[in-house]
């Protein structure tokens, strides 16, 4: 199929300028997100990681990949595919699946890659696909370093078995957010998205039986009533954190101290699986509402 | 993994390939092979889940042991069975590394000893049920426990695409290496070579993005004529694809013999138990 084959096609192509793909579009861009994303993330296995000292110098993941489909097709869809893609792909065909934290990178990926995704409005821009990948990595990057700050927060507060631990964390927590923008937001991440998303403009889309957006236009994809989700999204953040706070219950007071076991017992364990539960519920709830607004 | 991953890197996209194949299709037989896919994820989750109720090192250590003859009876191949062991060993004297040269003393090693042993459990486990498991079955159980349709086929395409997709990247990016002059000079510690890998990974996407565009169109549409999304709403869809599960007196012994074990870890734990102070 020719390029000039494909443009006179346009006008029989079904709009992506709309929320009401149809299914099987969605579903489209749902696998091509995961495959892709799951083949850079096993391509990123042969590079080596450089570990300077306590920091990371390597590259996290191709933020270019999940980037481009967002930005040209679809970011809901792609960014529900691309971390899932990661946890089949690369985690459970390495056998280097680990459980929770899984939950929670998923989360994470996912509010990044959407939220990156529809600040891309026009494609052909440059500037925006630049700002759209290092805000990737940022929004990713931020709330992992949040919640490993808040770990250390949470266990170390009281004990000081370690001087200056706290800040040494956040220091490190710093660094490896600065570097990660660099090498995963820039290098690789912003430069490669911003020579490939105009490169597959007008491209990609016709090969899944799309029309190319026009610049301008309303997200496609991009959820009916903003309000709500922004709700649900503060929501799964929240979970989120919860997830990274019950993994790392164990770590944190075990290695702090007994005291603090004694004094918050394991009810502090508790409040977080009560807020677990209490998140869960808004959330299904909202989730009902929403869907039989939906269907009236 | 950091460090574990430097041991494995060194290698090339061939290796990736044939370890994936080796991963999603070589089933050498073994316990988990022949039983319920939906018991097996439930032995998975009963061993991922027993070790965080307990600081008990004794516990803990029973645990592992458990986890390990799970692994030998799954005959989990030594390839990647000597990569967790690597991997295990590395990051346990990493993190006592680390932990010295932040001026932290012994009790800290202990405490990253003992979860590093969880998570030893976990990848143990996972070994164990994720190498038995093809990818039909897998999906299935997915499906029978209710994720939604969309994951169950997510890994299972995840299982049967990706070799593929690894193959047809290594031969682009053979092709663009073919048609390009390799950096003349190597520079400091060979970072022209380093960059050029980097720009032709890279580039090597751009063909790769419209030949999985064109493949998973493919896909999908082939999923649809035969009523993918449709077959899901129905529940009778779901029934007739999860009606082959049966539950035998294997997954049920199994299943049984777990929680025993489980649950005389605990009992070792409570009649010898040893904190970390």
């Amino acid at each position: 199929m020719s390029t000039i084959e494909t443009r006179e096609r346009r006008g029989a192509l079904r709009g992506i300028g709309s929320s009401q793909t149809s299914t099987p579009q969605n579903l489209m861009v749902f696998v091509l997100s995961m495959a892709l994303f799951g083949l850079a993330n096993i391509i990123l296995e042969i590079i080596p990681d450089v570990t300077v000292g306590p920091v990371d110098v390597s590259v996290s993941y191709f933020v270019f990949v999940p980037l481009t489909l967002a930005a040209l097709l679809n970011p809901f869809w792609a960014a529900l595919g691309a971390p899932l893609g990661e946890i089949v792909f690369t985690d459970l065909l390495m056998g280097d699946f680990s459980g929770l934290a899984e939950i929670e990178g998923f989360i994470q990926m996912f509010l990044a890659i959407y939220v990156a995704g529809s600040l891309v409005r026009d494609p052909r821009s440059r500037p925006q696909i630049f700002l759209g990948a290092v805000v990737l990595v940022g929004v990713d990057k931020l709330l992992s370093a949040a919640v490993d700050i808040g770990k250390v927060w949470v266990g170390v507060e009281d004990a000081e078995l370690v001087e200056g631990l706290p800040q040494s964390i956040v220091l490190l927590e710093g660094i490896g957010f600065g570097v990660d923008v660099v090498m995963s937001g820039i290098l690789f991440g912003a430069i490669p998205a911003m020579w490939l998303i105009p490169a597959l403009h007008g491209r990609i889309e016709p090969l899944l039986g799309m029309r190319p957006r026009v610049p301008g236009e309303p997200r496609p994809g991009s959820v009916p009533r903003t309000g709500w989700f922004v709700v649900v999204a503060v929501l799964a953040a929240l979970v989120s954190f919860v997830f990274a706070f019950l993994e790392a219950w164990d770590l944190s007071v075990g290695t702090v101290d007994a005291d603090f076991r004694d004094r918050f017992g394991d009810g502090f364990l508790w409040v977080a699986v009560g807020a677990l539960v209490a998140v869960l519920a808004i959330a299904s709830i909202l989730f009902a509402v929403w869907r039989r607004r939906g269907d009236r | 993994m950091s460090v574990a991953r430097v041991q494995r890197d060194v290698l090339s996209v061939e290796w990736v390939k044939l370890e994936l194949i080796r991963t999603a299709y070589a089933t050498r037989g073994g316990l988990f092979a022949g039983m319920d896919p939906r018991a097996v994820v439930g032995w998975y989750a009963a061993m991922a889940l027993a070790p965080w109720f307990t600081h008990n090192l004794t516990t803990v250590a029973c645990l592992f042991v458990v986890a390990a003859a799970a692994v030998v009876l799954a005959r989990v191949g030594p390839l990647v069975l000597g990569l967790f062991v690597i991997g295990l060993v590395l990051e346990l004297v990493y993190l006592a590394l680390a932990a010295t040269l932040f001026g932290g003393d012994l009790t800290a090693v202990v405490a990253l000893l003992e979860v590093t042993a969880k998570l030893g459990v976990l990848s143990l486990a996972s070994l164990a049920a994720f190498v038995s498991l093809d990818p039909e079955k897998l999906s299935d159980a997915l499906l029978a426990l209710r994720f939604p349709p969309a994951v169950a086929f997510a890994v299972s395409y995840g299982y049967r695409m990706m070799p593929i997709l690894v193959e047809e990247f290594a031969t682009v990016m053979e092709g663009y290496r073919l048609r390009q002059l390799p950096p003349q000079q190597r520079g400091l510690l060979g970072w022209r070579v380093v960059v050029h890998w980097a720009v032709v990974a890279v580039k090597a996407f751009y063909p790769i993005f419209l030949n999985t565009a064109k493949s998973v169109r493919t896909t999908v549409e082939a999923l649809e004529a035969r009523g993918f999304t449709f077959a899901t709403i129905d529940p009778r869809g779901r029934a007739i694809r999860i009606g082959s599960l049966r539950l035998g007196p294997l997954d049920l012994a199994v299943l049984a013999v777990t929680a025993a074990l489980v649950a005389g870890c605990y009992a070792a734990g409570a009649q010898w138990p040893l904190h970390r102070s």
